[in-house]
């Protein structure tokens, strides 16, 4: 689980620039939201690409965020990237207006694509590919908006669990301030990841790699020491989320399909 | 004998490019007084081509490409990997290494031990090569590994019986496993390997691996030559594209052999009878 963070932020830095210049791009976009995952992303990015190529959208509904937002723009200040503040709470409540719910997690799932919506719009205006911030535990537990936060160009961080970035963002230097909030997704004030999941990123951490990096079996997991029930919701978390690591599957009925058997490589002739 | 191994990121799918780029290394080679020139597994193509393998198809005997790597590498020993179609297999593609020398194809290895597991899907594309054949490179006895090759280490061996004295590797491997002191721990397991295999086998071992991003796949660099005597001569950067160059004295192998007598006490036709056996068992 431990990590060689030198040795990460070179390869990660290496990818962005890479992936940039292979499909002719020199600017990078990314959603600030005052958290650890971006705020690491940002700081790799600012490296890779030089910070006035970085834009940073900070895009809080309302002013219910407002400490995010200062710590969002604090760290965009002190990196030298571009940034720029959009509100999207009048979208948001103009359609909510009209389909009107209670739901948390409705709202929290719109927001999420309305700022997918933005950041790709600004990346058409700008020239900039999108660096994705998922990292791998909510990639693996699909803690995330489908077409919404998982929506990106290219993802440097999805190869670390949560608290790998931790570890990375604390030898990157990511501020104090930042590296000891809670996590959260933002879906409304107060939110915390942890209490939504019902357990703590480094249990979550510990099983995933027990599991995933490992290839052990659930009892393995279990009478490695770790607790059942943890171990049950976070394969049932996986299983049920596989859908929104994949593209969607195609009724395959010629002999050549996209996804089944026409498979070209991403990065063709970069 | 002046050995240079280019580690390089080739451009997916782009011949082109990536002859242009293995013109110029040559023609710098060729400046430095090069005698051994060293491109990476399918540098002339990219590794993850998947459906443009038949696109990226070569026969090295007939292609114009190769007549221009022979005229570039006039004077020198040049191993390069590409795709290998041959007019007498049409539709068969191989991933392949090729020996030029004396302006003309000297030897090709076709890779046998294709990675069909996990992220590797190389048993999809390729056709399997079938032997691990030795053959008398200008310095001397020389055999081809193509990346997986090498860790398996019945490869090895088979050169080793063949009379080899000095082992090529060319790689594409990707690096995984970031918990390690220095770069990625797989590059660790190649050097593991140099240095058993350049002990054992009296011989030297010559690592070829190239870099850049393909898929979101890093390749790890990391190029090496291990000496006779099991000792690193030189090692590449972790990442970088650069040259790695190095002086060899292929009369170390001699040296070596005299104290340690590997070579001289093997028996083939043991190994042989034992592999029978071993075979004959696997069909009962």
């Amino acid at each position: 689980m431990k990590i060689n963070p030198a040795f990460v932020e070179k390869v990660l830095t290496r990818f962005i620039r890479d992936e940039l210049t292979k499909f002719g791009f020199k600017k990078g976009i990314l959603g600030l939201s005052g958290g650890l995952d971006s705020a690491v992303c940002a700081i790799l990015a600012a490296r890779a690409l030089g910070p006035k190529n970085v834009l940073a959208l900070i895009m809080p509904y309302g002013t219910g965020f407002a400490a995010d937002v200062k710590d969002a723009a604090a760290l965009a200040r002190s990196l030298g990237i571009r940034k720029k503040t959009i509100d999207i709470a009048s979208q948001i409540d103009a359609y909510f207006l009209r389909f009107s719910t209670k739901s948390r997690v409705l709202k929290g799932n719109k927001m999420a694509r309305e700022r997918m919506s933005i950041l790709y719009d600004f990346s058409a205006r700008e020239k900039a590919l999108i660096l994705g911030t998922s990292n791998k535990t909510e990639l693996l537990i699909g803690y995330g908006t489908i077409h919404g936060d998982m929506a990106c160009a290219i993802n440097p961080l999805g190869d670390l669990y949560k608290t790998q970035v931790r570890e990375l963002g604390a030898y990157l230097g990511v501020p104090d301030k930042i590296m000891k909030k809670q996590p959260t997704a933002g879906l409304w004030p107060g939110q915390t990841d942890e209490k939504e999941i019902g357990v703590g990123y480094a249990e979550i951490d510990a099983v995933l790699f027990e599991l995933v990096d490992q290839r052990k079996s659930r009892n393995e997991v279990i009478s490695g020491g770790l607790r059942a029930e943890v171990v049950d919701r976070i394969i049932a978390l996986i299983k049920g989320s596989e859908f929104k690591r994949k593209m969607p599957p195609i009724a395959k009925i010629s002999s050549r399909t996209v996804g089944h058997d026409f498979l070209y490589p991403y990065d063709w002739g970069k | 004998m002046k050995v240079f191994l280019v580690q390089m990121a080739p451009r997916l799918g782009d011949i082109k490019s990536n002859l242009d780029r293995h013109l110029e290394f040559l023609d710098r080679a060729r400046k430095d007084k090069a005698d051994l020139v060293v491109f990476p597994e399918l540098g002339l193509t990219g590794y993850s081509l998947k459906d443009l393998v038949p696109d990226a198809a070569l026969n090295p005997v007939r292609s114009p490409i190769f007549k221009e790597l022979l005229a570039a590498g006039r004077g020198m020993s040049v191993v390069v990997g590409f795709v290998e179609e041959r007019g007498v297999e049409r539709g068969l593609f191989y991933n392949s290494a090729a020996f030029l020398a004396d302006g003309k194809v000297l030897h090709v290895h076709r890779k046998v031990f294709l990675p069909t597991f996990g992220m590797f899907e190389e048993g999809k594309f390729f056709a399997q090569g079938r032997d691990f054949a030795p053959f008398q490179a200008p310095f001397g006895k020389t055999g081809l590994m193509i990346c997986r090759d090498f860790l398996q280490y019945g490869s090895s061996y088979l050169l080793f019986a063949g009379g080899a004295e000095v082992m090529i590797v060319i790689s594409a491997a990707p690096g995984r496993g970031i918990a390690g002191p220095v770069g990625f721990e797989t590059s660790h397991m190649w050097e593991l390997m140099g240095e058993a295999i350049s002990y054992f086998s009296t011989a030297f071992v010559l690592y070829c691996n190239r870099t850049g991003f393909e898929e979101g796949l890093s390749f790890a660099g990391g190029s090496f030559i291990y000496s006779p005597k099991g000792e690193l001569l030189v090692r590449a950067s972790d990442l970088n594209e650069e040259v790695l160059s190095c002086d060899l004295d292929i009369e170390l192998v001699r040296e070596v052999r005299k104290k340690w007598t590997f070579k001289r006490d093997e028996r083939p036709e043991i190994i042989l009878h034992s592999l029978e056996r071993i075979i004959r068992r696997h069909e009962d």
